[in-house]
């Protein structure tokens, strides 16, 4: 990056090598047992437990995704920002329970205290263990490659996509393996400092090249009437669909396996209500007073519309960042980058150019904070939920742990080729695997209802639980574009669904509606049971 | 017997849940069309003490979910079950 120098180089070496150290580190505090690998001895104090569930929550989205967002739809992206505080509120809400079952059975997985306390060994096991797959394999996916375009501008000339792809695949794999989740959670506290730093240093920095808080509002104020108004620009965030999103995307995330873990491996109580807090107060404010301003701050030095007062379009009619950003929709995400390039150095000199690269890393940080969390989750479920019960049930905690590793490795050379040939390809493969991401939070949220059910009303039956799951499933699939030939063939039916409200929340009406009814219709839970459970659960 | 403490604590949380799911719908539900200036009206205005008025309203909501869940931390919720495990 010429605007840059050689800064770049130099801090992105020095923050790889501490994430080296910090691996090193979880290794050698590390004791050889399964529990300590996927849990880190369930001896997660606030600190740490914050910071991992924050950087986990917040994928390269936040840096990148999230800056696009409000550069494209304006200040609505306020609004959506809402649903934080309530992910905030669910650490407590569902982590607290979680915790304390986890802790007093032993489970590693939500696919343990699902399938233990609905007494299906094999159908819900399994079903939990594919949404876990269907969330965490794209989103692995993703950051490598997010890794690889981070690269590209940071540093480019010829392989450096490849270079940072694999630098990014390479060194995740490297500590998660040595370190299990110690390691994974110790570099999460780097990286969920730099990641909110990130957001905030960047928002300061747009206000200072605007010229101070006042002239940056009075700017912000002459942008188009669309960009100050709901439904946003591209007129997608209708109320429905903002508190669709806030109220079952943000918590459907949290449902995830690599939280769960997170939950799982907190020491106490104490520790998830304070990392409730921290993630309601802090985050939210790192989007409010940050990425919002990066946002709007680059409308303001990158109009998207003409000198005519025109949308810049593609000939397909969607809407186009200007031109000095990016000549294609995906081009919204540049935003951040450009802005720092292009700006910082020339407002701070030296300084700016570190500071731009410090932020960059934070980018990058985001990334491996969310790829390192959903390989470690996704090794736990695939080695407890799949090798252990169906493939080698004598399988020894030794042996288990090293599955583990070889799946992390499995898993991260595959992905890497992926994103690799992806880039080289004239068709495009990782195609089906970012529709995948899309969709990765409507399927998790399908685990919602079985979630509130068994942690407060334990009112469901085995039966019901699966047939809601099921359904909940077939929603989002119908819906999403694997199936593209059923969703035209219905008259437009799945447009006008996706256009309404958020589509994991389809999901969720159906998986409640089938839950609830089959329930009723079949046999309870054995109360005995159902009250153990509830003892542990409300810490009785 | 139940504890006058504990069914204390458990009204407030109730109230704090709807306080919080209410805010949310003044924020991002239909309660947003309060303060939605129309972007086709030529009338509209777009700024609410220099500031665009959805991200004011935005902020505002912020406070108050942070108010909540701030009560919440100090009033209902509980860690007196902790058993803390040693690493």
């Amino acid at each position: 990056m010429d605007t840059l120098g050689s800064v770049p180089y130099y801090v992105v070496a020095g923050y790889m090598l501490l994430l080296l150290g910090l691996g090193i580190a979880g290794w050698r505090k590390s004791v050889n047992n399964e529990e300590d690998y996927y849990l880190a001895g369930r001896g997660q104090g606030w600190i740490v437990s914050s910071l991992t569930i924050m950087a986990t929550f917040f994928s390269s989205f936040a840096l990148l995704g999230a800056p696009g967002m409000v550069y494209r739809d304006g200040v609505v992206f306020a609004l959506f920002s809402l649903n934080v505080p309530l992910s905030g509120a669910a650490v407590y809400f569902f982590g607290s329970k979680i915790r304390r079952i986890g802790q007093a059975r032993g489970y590693v997985t939500p696919g343990d205290m699902v399938s233990d306390y609905y007494g299906s060994p094999v159908a819900l096991r399994l079903l939990v263990a594919l949404v876990g797959l269907l969330y965490t394999i794209p989103y692995v996916v993703m950051q490598i490659q997010a890794g690889g375009i981070l690269s590209q501008q940071l540093f480019p000339g010829e392989n450096s996509y490849e270079i940072g792809a694999v630098v990014l695949a390479i060194i995740t794999m490297a500590y998660i393996m040595i370190g299990g989740m110690r390691s994974v959670a110790w570099t999460d506290v780097v990286q969920g400092i730099l990641l909110m730093g990130g957001m905030l240093v960047g928002g300061a920095a747009v206000v200072a090249v605007l010229g101070g808080p006042v002239e940056f509002f009075n700017k912000v104020a002459e942008l188009p009437a669309k960009s100050l108004s709901v439904p946003g620009t591209s007129g997608f965030w209708s109320p429905g669909m903002l508190l669709t999103v806030c109220l079952i995307g943000s918590i459907g995330s949290l449902v995830q396996p690599a939280q769960w873990m997170r939950f799982y491996a907190a020491k106490s109580t104490k520790t998830l209500k304070r990392s409730a807090l921290i993630f309601a107060v802090v985050l939210t404010g790192c989007f409010l007073f940050g990425v919002m301003l990066v946002g709007l701050g680059g409308q303001v030095l990158y109009p998207i519309v003409d000198g005519a007062g025109d949308y810049y379009r593609s000939a397909s009619g969607a809407l186009l960042p200007n031109p000095a950003v990016g000549t294609k929709p995906g081009g919204f995400n540049d935003i951040m980058l450009v802005v720092l390039k292009n700006h910082l150095p020339e407002l701070l000199g030296g300084l700016g150019a570190l500071v731009a690269s410090l932020i960059m890393v934070a980018i990058m940080a985001a990334a491996m904070s969310t790829a390192d969390s959903n390989l470690h989750a996704m090794s736990a479920v695939v080695t407890r939920d799949i090798y252990d019960r169906f493939i080698r049930p004598t399988a020894g905690e030794n042996e288990r742990t090293w599955v583990g590793r070889a799946i992390i490795s499995i898993v991260t050379i595959a992905s890497l080729g992926l994103v690799i040939v992806a880039n080289r390809s004239e068709t495009n493969p990782l195609g089906m695997i970012v529709i995948l991401g899309l969709f990765a939070i409507a399927f998790s949220s399908q685990l919602l209802p079985m979630t509130f059910d068994m942690l407060y009303l334990r009112k469901g039956t085995k039966q019901g639980a699966i047939a809601g799951m099921v359904t909940g499933l077939a929603i989002v699939f119908f819906i999403s574009p694997f199936m593209p030939e059923m969703g035209e063939g219905l008259g437009g039916i799945r447009t006008a669904m996706l256009g309404m409200i958020d589509k994991g929340s389809w999901g969720v009406i159906g998986n409640v509606v089938v839950f609830v009814v089959v329930s009723a219709l079949t046999q309870p839970l054995k109360p005995e049971d159902v009250a153990e459970f509830s003892r542990l659960a409300d810490g009785e | 017997m139940a504890n006058p403490e504990a069914e204390k604590r458990k009204k407030l949380g109730r109230i704090l849940a709807i306080a919080f799911v209410a805010v949310l719908a003044m924020g991002a539900g239909p309660g947003l069309l309060l303060i939605n200036p129309d972007p086709e009206s030529a009338d509209a205005t777009f700024t609410f003490l220099g500031l665009p008025k959805v991200y004011a309203w935005g902020l505002l909501c912020y406070a108050a979910e942070v108010a909540i869940v701030v009560t919440a931390y100090f009033k209902v919720w509980r860690d007196d079950d902790d058993q803390e495990v040693k690493s």
